[in-house]
């Protein structure tokens, strides 16, 4: 409850702190970091080609945007399938292996996607993107205002976020976490590991899916970083230095992770150095990233109090 | 015809014979240990019976019904459930959240598996507290398990394969590493369940399957050297042999 109310609070604070485009990016890259918890943090699974469900889905709906003025629900429906089902290919290969095999199949085949990218120049525009995405508008409400897009991202955001937390309460977070904890006694008691985390890897895939459709129409362009490795690296980052043990971790490392971005490149060409000194902290000190280390603050304020 | 039959189950690993052309019959209700010096195979045949690997040759049937090979995630749902002997269950979860896991997979319908919230499945949960209550663990039920005392663990372990409602239970070793009063307790709690289910046990301390056990089955070196009743294998010569020779006998 107190969750929720500090996020719609944030949501209505954030236009008039950051630019209107800055605050979309946030929630998007969120709702892109919820995607990838469900495998990283529920699953215990290592997914370093998130972009891969992130990037198909832009290319399509984008394409589709572009040239066949489809309508913003129908992109997202069309941003959910192409992740879902890229999910699907990519995860059935991937669940084959366990450790770090796992972790350098999903990577590899985010590799291959990208070149894909990367070569098909005549639809993807290769490494100039594919620019000219509009964004049409819904219910009569033009989107092209920075603000009337913030309250759709925001909507989105927030649908995301109950849907996440209805599944990572269902049993079937249950079962992704038993896995996660020990998954041959998750076998012995009846769940085919393999097909569970196929499971989260399709859930996830439709969450960046929808992300990466959010994301072209923000910019008005896919570019070829937004289905290469380190967009996947990024949301890695992101999750872990929020938090990876729980749902709203990636909240607060979309947050902090694109508002560091944002502010600082412009000061400071270096600024990722800023990011490897967190990841760093992170690491060695809160493991559970930002969450962990605020309700160790908040126990210690309690305790001196 | 027996519950759970295996005939000339075999598993070798390269030149090692683990199991060796083993055929066993357990009956309904019965509570059949299956006990040997360390090595005999007796893991090994839990495993094969459990899915774990497939046999090198022969077959496994349950209720007449040939499970030869069936792999380790459906062999909850036919109703064979087993224990591990180190203990293997989910330490950042409650207890009673390690023994839902156990009773919703074996739950009739899975219906809301992404929707429902977990908490609301009365079913589930009711059997969870009640294996929980069987081990004597219910006042623990929201206990993390990484937190509770070895032998609270084998207990636990015990509460989940309890929780799946089995026509077979398979324990591995329930008092391996516990203390001389825990084992008391362990052999006790299996007494209690003794008649309730279909029970196999292996075990290699001898006192505690002596005056539990209706049947005895012994492996050496991955064989069955002999069967019968407590009394039966008392007076075994072969059997002695294998025990006191050790294992150059």
């Amino acid at each position: 409850m107190r969750a929720a109310v500090l996020i719609l609070a944030s949501i209505c604070v954030l236009p008039l702190i950051v630019r209107p485009a800055i605050a979309s990016e946030i929630w998007i890259f969120a709702i892109f970091g919820l995607g990838l918890n469900l495998l990283l943090g529920y699953t215990g699974l290592l997914s370093f080609g998130q972009s891969t469900f992130f990037g198909s889905a832009a290319y399509v709906a984008g394409y589709l945007l572009k040239y066949y003025g489809i309508g913003v629900f129908a992109a997202l429906g069309v941003g959910v399938g192409i992740g879902a089902v890229s999910a699907l290919l990519v995860g059935y290969l991937c669940v084959q292996r366990s450790g770090l095999y796992f972790i350098m199949l999903t990577f590899a085949l985010n590799q291959l996607f990208y070149f894909i990218a990367y070569q098909w120049t005549s639809v993807t525009g290769g490494e100039d993107g594919m620019p000219g995405i509009p964004r049409p508008a819904l219910f009569g409400v033009d989107l092209r205002d920075p603000l009337h897009y913030y309250v759709l991202v925001s909507a989105i955001f927030l649908l995301s976020l109950w849907l996440m937390k209805r599944i990572v309460e269902s049993p079937l977070g249950r079962i992704l976490q038993a896995i996660r904890e020990n998954e041959v006694r998750a076998e012995a008691v009846g769940y085919h590991a393999p097909r569970f985390k196929l499971l989260a890897f399709v859930l996830g895939g439709a969450f960046s899916g929808a992300a990466g459709v959010l994301y072209a129409m923000l910019f008005g362009i896919v570019p070829l970083e937004s289905i290469g490795f380190v967009f996947s690296g990024n949301v890695v980052f992101a999750t872990l230095i929020g938090g990876s043990g729980s749902l709203y971790g990636p909240i607060i490392g979309s947050f902090v992770f694109i508002w560091l971005s944002e502010s600082m490149s412009v000061m400071w060409a270096r600024w990722p150095l800023l990011l490897g000194v967190a990841f760093v902290i992170v690491v060695l000190f809160f493991r559970g990233g930002v969450v962990e280390a605020w309700s160790r603050v908040w126990r210690y304020s309690k305790r001196t109090a | 015809m027996a519950l759970l039959e295996t005939h000339g189950l075999t598993k070798s690993f390269g030149a090692l014979t683990a199991v060796n052309a083993v055929s066993l019959g357990i009956e309904a209700g019965t509570l059949h240990s299956i006990i040997g010096p360390n090595g005999a195979g007796k893991t090994t045949l839990f495993n094969l019976l459990t899915g774990t690997f497939p046999p090198s040759g022969g077959r496994v049937s349950l209720a007449g019904k040939d499970i030869t090979g069936t792999p380790a995630h459906r062999i909850a749902h036919l109703g064979l459930s087993r224990s591990f002997q180190r203990t293997n269950v989910f330490p950042a979860f409650s207890l009673l959240d390690n023994v839902w896991m156990s009773a919703f997979a074996t739950a009739k319908s899975w219906s809301g598996l992404l929707w429902r919230r977990a908490d609301r499945y009365p079913e589930a949960i009711e059997r969870a507290r009640a294996a929980l209550a069987d081990v004597g663990l219910a006042d623990k039920a929201e206990q993390q398990a990484r937190e509770i005392s070895h032998g609270e663990q084998r207990q636990l372990e015990l509460a989940i394969a309890l929780a799946a409602a089995p026509r077979v239970l398979l324990l591995d070793e329930p008092a391996a590493g516990l203390s001389p009063e825990e084992t008391r307790k362990m052999v006790a709690l299996v007494r209690t369940l003794k008649g309730r289910y279909t029970i196999v046990l292996i075990e290699h301390k001898m006192d505690i399957i002596m005056n539990v056990s209706d049947r005895i089955s012994v492996m050496h070196f991955g064989a069955l050297i002999a069967e019968g009743t407590p009394a039966e294998i008392q007076r075994n010569p072969e059997v002695r042999r294998a025990y006191l020779g050790g294992m150059a006998a």
